[in-house]
């Protein structure tokens, strides 16, 4: 029996106790900073967009490892600290930014058009024109027209947007972090970047990196 | 742009940018796109803006935020 049974398992015996195998899975606190300090600096970057100034966005990603540090000890190993901290992070903002609710603001967006930016980029005449537009604009909407477009969207959109865009996150993440369907993440992402790239054709037309009369009346 | 083979490249773009699409429906709009220069134009827009915006979204976070972080999580070990 013992034989058998050490032949099907894969597991090497390394002769722990069930407390020391305990602690081989769960993480351990002491190794905290070694692990998460790596996404402090992604995690800032999310949070700024989210709170909109510096001091808020330190208060929130230092809220969130203060809290991921007390509860390190039910971080399973090898599963993922990234989503695991993204989660602390967006659950931790939208409590105390929003104490009516739990949950983000529920906004709708105006339906926007698809590929907005680019089909009003290229209603130009020719096509090496449009693509010499389509350079200008990509090269020429800076940081701040980028990060206005993304934290002028509702809530509910912004946060996909930015687990998606900023974060890096597969759609399967974003919906475990956010707790929403995985429809949910898809409609809101698509519809989100949509309604950014309105406010970026805005942004194009105002900086005047589109020709003049280019400008939808 | 038209025709009923655009319209689903379309309505999947963002999930094939994602990599988020079944192989199958992945390769019929790959296909597509080697016969279609107008969606491969819209295609390759959209995943330059995708790049543009990941760049220019990223903060510097302030080496001094990142100090003090380290002094908050080692005085709460040290509390606890």
């Amino acid at each position: 029996m013992a034989d058998s049974a050490r032949s099907t398992n894969p597991r090497p015996d390394l002769g722990l106790s069930p407390a020391a195998l305990y602690r081989s899975i769960v993480a351990d606190q002491a190794n905290f900073e070694r692990d998460a300090m790596q996404f402090a600096p992604q995690l800032y970057s999310a949070a700024m967009r989210m709170t909109r100034n510096p001091a808020d966005a330190e208060d929130l990603v230092q809220e969130t490892f203060l809290k991921a540090y007390r509860a390190y000890h039910t971080f399973e190993e090898g599963t993922n600290l990234k989503a695991w901290l993204y989660r602390i992070l967006t659950n931790t903002y939208i409590n105390k930014y929003r104490k009516d609710s739990r949950r983000p603001s529920e906004v709708d967006l105006g339906a926007v058009e698809d590929l907005y930016l680019y089909r009003n980029i290229g209603s130009e005449e020719s096509a090496e024109a449009a693509r010499s537009t389509e350079e200008r604009v990509l090269d020429g909407l800076v940081e701040s027209d980028i990060k206005e477009a993304v934290e002028d969207l509702p809530e509910n959109f912004r946060l996909p947007v930015l687990l998606a865009d900023l974060a890096g996150f597969s759609y399967k993440e974003i919906a475990d972090i956010l707790d929403i369907p995985i429809g949910t993440v898809m409609s809101r992402l698509h519809r989100g970047r949509k309604a950014m790239e309105k406010s970026l054709w805005d942004y194009a037309v105002k900086r005047g990196l589109v020709p003049e009369g280019a400008e939808r009346p | 742009m038209s025709g009923h083979e655009c319209d689903d490249a379309l309505t999947n773009l963002y999930q094939y940018l994602d990599r988020e699409i079944e192989e199958t429906t992945s390769s019929v709009i790959r296909a597509h796109l080697e016969d279609c220069s107008g969606c491969l134009k819209s295609f390759d827009f959209e995943a330059r803006l995708q790049i543009v915006v990941r760049e220019r979204l990223a903060e510097d976070v302030p080496a001094e935020f990142l100090q003090r972080l380290r002094e908050a999580l080692a005085r709460e070990a040290a509390s606890s």
